[in-house]
């Protein structure tokens, strides 16, 4: 919000006559929709792009012919993530019970859980969980068939790697959520003598999950370029994911940077879908929560713009945006499942 | 008290999930690696075999499958091709021809290359065909057969630099893969028992990229000023149009062998006799000699050292 400011200030000392201009065309510019000025802006980039990518003369047919290999990996990057999120949500639910408990052994794991997860990276404990967990475990002189059971897979070491570290993030995502729920309900919980699982369940969590959701989306979709790091794992091709099969083809044609472009509109496809599903779900869920009953349309619209505003970055705010006008009938699909 | 014991048992569960992860993917059946494999005569060295020895080559010959890792990040020795999404090159062939005469079909691991090297594979593959140069170092962790060849190591320089021979090179950075013989050799500590190795080129800085191909890809974006690799890497980059040329002759030749993991835990030296007999036969019938004259398009399995 401060920078505006700034330039405003800097430009209207000198400017005595070009002021009215300027206010002129400031004039003219309002009747053009916001929308439109943010589409020529993407347009200007995607042209800027474009004729850079057409001077560093890259390999386009190299390019073409490999993008069904590489888009293969897509069934396996999505399964990576799907399976990690999964496991980094279970975890981080009990993580944050942990982190919320007065049991000293659960506050205590939980909390070097989160701490280490937190506090090493991701690429370092994916290389510890394949290649340093069997040593380990061999070294203990545990039976032959525990040591097996624990020389993980890359691609399962990866997804146990991913959904331990998002885990561990998302443990603070779930302990905030938990204690965003009103005091007073889980009073009224006790007061109705609820054992804690009840409690838990009927009341706090459900709850919770309205703040929880969101976050946790975001969490996903950063998980999905972060399936790239199991491509150093050394997986074999049958369940390469998208990074792992662009390293393949550029090692084979000694064309790098063309395979990781690839590798890379391809992430960018994917996650630009996901954000778009994310946005839409996070206004649904926020839906029973804004008091849109006596307000108009235009006050709701204004009040959005402000929020989206304030909390968008980058293209997070030109979306909401464009959605605005659906949001507006909003009232009606109230209550509808998702 | 109801509560807390609540609250252990998710600690618990927290823990028992960690494992039951692991085991349901130990459970999932292993998709077999997109690869060539050797087809199962049914006799070969396997004919001979003693499978009631209950040793790695019985273990072996029973099953008829043989694991054998790959780093196909290194054409002309192993890369994938994406139109058939199978592994070829001079390394695979030789596996495979390996794997044909043992009597057993290859099943492809593709391990990073440090782990092989490293020892300690847990049973995860049984014999490394990697173009793996034997070194004091790894000798210590990994059995080896007679080299299946000897490599020619080379440094190259991009195309119309002024950079006419090693002596050119002081001051210079030359890019190299971490971890691989040629960063030893530029660093001055490469021990390869019974080979003799030229001084690297006085005055360089030496920086680690993960593969050749990063290293080439740094030269050609000018980070480095030379590179140093395999001669067949090098030349086989410049046929697939990379803007770089190779500086003088090969510095040195290297043996590269087969390897097998010393600290198996079934008993592998009847599989390394039986492979190194192998890699003996396919140097005296010419067979070597054949596939490197397809690969490289010369013969260099000739030990440079006699001749």
């Amino acid at each position: 919000m401060a920078t505006p400011e700034v330039g405003a200030g800097e430009t209207r000392p000198p400017a005595q006559r070009p002021q009215g201009r300027m206010e002129g065309i400031s004039q003219a510019s309002a009747r053009i929709p916001f929308k439109l000025k943010v589409a020529v802006v993407w347009i200007v980039i995607f042209l800027v792009l474009a004729f850079l990518f057409n001077a560093a003369d890259f390999d386009t047919q190299f390019m073409r012919d490999r993008a069904d290999f590489v888009l293969k990996g897509l069934t396996y990057t999505i399964l990576i993530a799907l399976a990690s999120i999964v496991l980094a949500v279970v975890l981080a639910l009990l993580g944050a019970l942990g982190r919320l408990s007065r049991n000293p052994v659960a506050y205590g794991v939980s909390g070097f859980y989160a701490s280490f997860f937190r506090g090493t990276p991701l690429i370092v404990q994916l290389f510890l969980i394949t290649f340093a967990l069997p040593v380990i475990v061999g070294n203990l002189g545990l039976p032959q068939s525990f040591e097996e059971l624990l020389t993980l897979d890359p691609f399962v070491a990866g997804i146990v790697g991913l959904g331990l570290n998002y885990g561990a993030y998302m443990t603070e995502i779930f302990r905030a959520g938990i204690q965003s729920v009103s005091h007073g309900q889980t009073e009224a919980a006790d007061a109705l003598g609820m054992t804690y699982p009840q409690k838990m369940k009927r009341v706090v969590l459900p709850q919770a999950f309205r703040v929880i959701i969101p976050p946790t989306g975001n969490e996903f979709i950063a998980m999905m370029k972060d399936t790239a790091l199991v491509g150093f794992l050394g997986v074999v091709v049958a369940q390469a994911e998208i990074f792992r099969r662009a390293q393949l083809v550029a090692a084979a044609d000694f064309k790098p940077i063309e395979a990781y472009l690839l590798a890379a509109g391809m992430y960018w496809a994917l996650t630009a879908v996901f954000t778009f599903f994310q946005s839409r779900l996070e206004r649904r869920i926020s839906k029973g929560y804004v008091r849109g009953g006596t307000t108009t349309a235009k006050e709701k619209k204004a009040q959005f713009m402000s929020a989206s505003a304030a909390g968008g970055a980058g293209g997070g705010a030109g979306m909401a945006e464009i959605d605005t006008e659906e949001d507006v009938s909003g009232p009606e699909l109230k209550g509808q499942g998702h | 008290m109801r509560k807390f014991r609540f609250r252990s048992i998710l600690v618990l569960v927290a823990a028992l999930s960690l494992v039951a992860a692991a085991c349901g993917g130990d459970d999932e059946p292993t998709e077999p690696a997109g690869g060539a494999t050797g087809g199962t005569t049914g006799t070969g060295a396997c004919a001979d075999a003693d499978t009631a020895a209950g040793d790695l080559l019985a273990q072996i010959c029973s099953d008829g499958v043989i694991r054998v890792s790959t780093d196909p990040a290194y054409p002309p020795q192993s890369s994938l091709n994406p139109e058939t999404g199978e592994y070829e090159g001079f390394d695979i062939d030789v596996a495979t021809e390996i794997a044909n005469r043992l009597g057993a079909t290859i099943e492809w691991e593709t391990p990073k290359w440090e782990a092989i090297i490293a020892g300690n594979w847990q049973g995860r593959w049984d014999m490394s065909v990697g173009s793996m140069t034997v070194t004091a170092e790894r000798a210590e962790v990994l059995d080896f057969t007679p080299a299946y060849y000897f490599t020619p190591a080379s440094i190259a320089v991009s195309e119309g630099s002024e950079i006419s021979s090693a002596d050119g090179l002081d001051g210079m950075t030359v890019g190299v893969c971490s971890g691989c013989t040629y960063d030893f050799f530029l660093q001055g500590s490469l021990d390869i028992p019974g080979f003799e190795f030229p001084p690297p080129p006085a005055g360089i800085t030496v920086k680690g990229y993960d593969t050749d191909t990063t290293a080439f890809q740094a030269l050609e974006s000018g980070q480095v000023d030379a590179v140093m690799s395999a001669t067949p890497t090098i030349q086989a980059a410049i046929d697939k149009g990379r803007p770089m040329q190779l500086l003088g002759e090969p510095l040195f030749s290297e043996p590269l062998s087969v390897a097998f993991d010393k600290s198996s835990e079934v008993d592998q030296a009847s599989l390394v006799e039986a492979v190194s007999g192998i890699v003996e036969e396919m140097h005296g019938d010419g067979t070597l000699s054949d596939m490197s004259m397809e690969w490289y398009g010369e013969d260099i399995t000739i030990d440079p050292s006699t001749g």
